[in-house]
């Protein structure tokens, strides 16, 4: 009888702890977040107070006004928008292709297993070792500052990603399907078309969010080659209010927290493949 | 009689093209990929090997110069690279050990005591995925020594004040702290997901024969979790080798390059003192160190099958 009460005792002390540092680890991971947002709608006067200001203070959107009216914030979120939906429609058409290719037809010998590793391993490489041959190519052809350039790089960086989701989903399809339209009277390539891409629109959709956060989200490429309102995206915007002798704290903290609100909500559509997305496909969560 | 290439319209306007394209589907689907792909990879290599065995004087008009293996060499005789190298090791390495203890021990508990985890996701993903630079600045302001929060902290608890990221030898604690606030989610997320796969047979047959908490955890979880812990760890570690964001926002390299990760020294060596033919020498070796370590890995861990 006692170790039966003894055994509830401890499943209940665990139970708590479990929800003790539950609590915790949702606070730490909030707060940070929280604090960005609010320092983007309080006064100066109120975001260099000591003790700092936790929850009064009268709002203002000043530093919205002064980023996005007063400096050109608006026009690197724009540039921003128009290369990361570029981008993904760019690598989803090739990827989901290359993707479905590598999931259903058969290569001599092993290529299907080389030209799969080979389109992971470019992902491997780290845009440092490329920025320079990149740079000077885009110079060569002056595009250097332009969106065009952005979007060429990004759908270089995008489509491993986007080969190996899509082939991830469609080696989830029974291939049955297909064939039975084939048997039907159409094509391989009409198979494709009108049975296995309806049949992947969620797999499409997931792929796409995710190509769209991560053009979205890159800095080092976007630094390289912008320079200017033409192309500049907005995470280069905010760290060139960045600087060695005065940092803008209103100003980037409206900046930061509006960049990162459409994919907050971005990321919550997606949540349901996120694993996925997270890993090239390779774990289905 | 699956033959691809006897069905489909027979006659018509679009059929040799169809018959064509039919008979080449499968080079043709893959084609525009690997053409962008072979573009990105092979025109930068070849690129960086001319490069790097020549000097390249920033200004254009000055020829190029042929100096062999002379790029190579400065790499062995460069002490601020050397540091540089140093400070990514020991910030990749620190990170995501954190990261994944950290990770896999919240997942081992919430699998086990909470059980509707969506709400918790969702708040959970929201740090891998806001931008870089968003990350960035939000502990730039935590750790901003006049009137950030951390040495509001510091005070309430009776502690002196710190610079944070402006001190010598708590700038690079304060980069691995911002990562592993950022990136232990990813750990967590995908440590729940390979737990919510594991099968329940064998636990119960372990639970008949009287094996420990601890003996189930090391002779069945772990090795069922394998294959996703090493998903997980490749795609840290080379997210972490290739830093730059986290480090480019809080200290910019410094305090005196005790946070100079090694993509930012490329970008210095490359945009700052334009030493184009050095850079490329440079490029080149972490090009074959990554792509050689994490194809060993792939392959290894047969994750293109």
């Amino acid at each position: 009888m006692t170790t039966r009460v003894q055994h509830r005792a401890t499943e209940v002390i665990s139970r708590l702890l479990a929800y003790l540092v539950m609590a915790f680890a949702l606070f730490i991971t909030i707060f940070p977040i929280y604090w960005l947002a609010v320092n983007s709608f309080k006064l100066d006067i109120d975001i260099f107070a000591v003790p700092p200001v936790w929850f009064e203070f009268s709002p203002t959107l000043k530093h919205y006004d002064a980023a996005f009216i007063g400096q050109p914030f608006l026009i690197y979120a724009l540039n921003s928008l128009i290369i990361a939906v570029t981008t993904t429609i760019v690598s989803l058409v090739f990827g989901t292709m290359a993707g479905y290719a590598l999931a259903r037809f058969d290569y001599p010998g092993r290529w299907r297993y080389q030209i799969s590793f080979w389109i992971l391993s470019t992902r491997m490489m780290p845009p440092i070792v490329t920025i320079i041959p990149l740079f000077i190519f885009f110079n060569f052809f002056g595009l250097l500052n332009t969106k065009l350039a952005v979007v060429v790089a990004y759908t270089a960086f995008n489509l491993p990603f986007v080969t190996w989701m899509m082939k991830s989903y469609f080696q989830d399809l029974p291939p049955e399907l297909e064939e039975a339209a084939m048997v039907d009277g159409d094509t391989r390539w009409g198979a494709f078309l009108h049975v296995a891409l309806p049949l992947a629109r969620p797999g499409l959709a997931a792929t796409a969010i995710f190509s769209l956060i991560l053009a979205w989200n890159e800095f080092l490429l976007a630094l390289i080659l912008t320079q200017t309102e033409r192309a500049m995206t907005l995470p280069v915007g905010i760290s060139g209010r960045v600087t060695q002798y005065t940092t803008h704290w209103g100003e980037i903290s409206a900046a930061g927290f509006l960049a990162s609100v459409p994919i907050i909500i971005f990321a919550l559509i997606v949540q349901r493949h996120l694993v996925r997305g997270l890993s090239f496909g390779a774990v289905k969560g | 009689m699956n033959d691809p290439t006897m069905t489909g319209t027979v006659g018509g306007i679009g059929s040799a093209f169809e018959r064509w394209r039919e008979r080449h589907l499968r080079v043709l689907m893959l084609a525009p990929t690997l053409l962008i792909l072979a573009g990105l990879t092979l025109f930068p290599t070849v690129y960086m090997f001319t490069a790097a065995v020549q000097k390249v004087s920033p200004d254009p008009d000055v020829p190029r110069e042929f100096i062999g293996l002379g790029n190579f060499a400065r790499i062995l005789a460069d002490p601020e690279l050397h540091v540089a190298v140093k400070n990514t090791v020991v910030f990749t390495s620190i990170a995501v050990t954190l990261e994944f203890l950290l990770g896999l021990g919240l997942a081992l508990l919430f699998d086990k005591y909470i059980r509707r985890l969506n709400f918790l996701k969702t708040i959970l993903l929201v740090p891998m995925m806001i931008p870089p630079i968003a990350v960035a600045l939000t502990w730039k302001l935590i750790y901003q020594p006049q009137f950030g929060v951390l040495n509001e902290l510091m005070f309430r608890l009776g502690l002196p004040s710190q610079a944070w990221a402006g001190d010598v030898n708590l700038a690079m604690g304060t980069i691995i702290a911002a990562d592993v606030w950022e990136w232990t989610p990813f750990i967590f997320l995908l440590m729940l997901a390979g737990l919510a796969s594991l099968p329940s047979e064998p636990y119960e047959a372990a639970q008949v024969d009287g094996a420990s908490a601890w003996r189930q955890f090391w002779d069945l979880t772990v090795p069922f979790l394998k294959p996703v812990i090493a998903i997980a760890l490749i795609l840290r570690i080379m997210d972490a080798l290739r830093l730059f964001d986290l480090v480019f926002i809080l200290t910019v390299g410094g305090p005196a390059g005790a946070t100079e990760t090694l993509s930012l020294y490329v970008f210095k060596v490359a945009f700052t003192f334009v030493d184009i033919g050095y850079a490329a020498a440079i490029s080149l070796v972490i090009l074959f160190v990554t792509v050689g370590f994490s194809s060993w890995f792939i392959k290894r861990m047969r994750l293109a099958d």
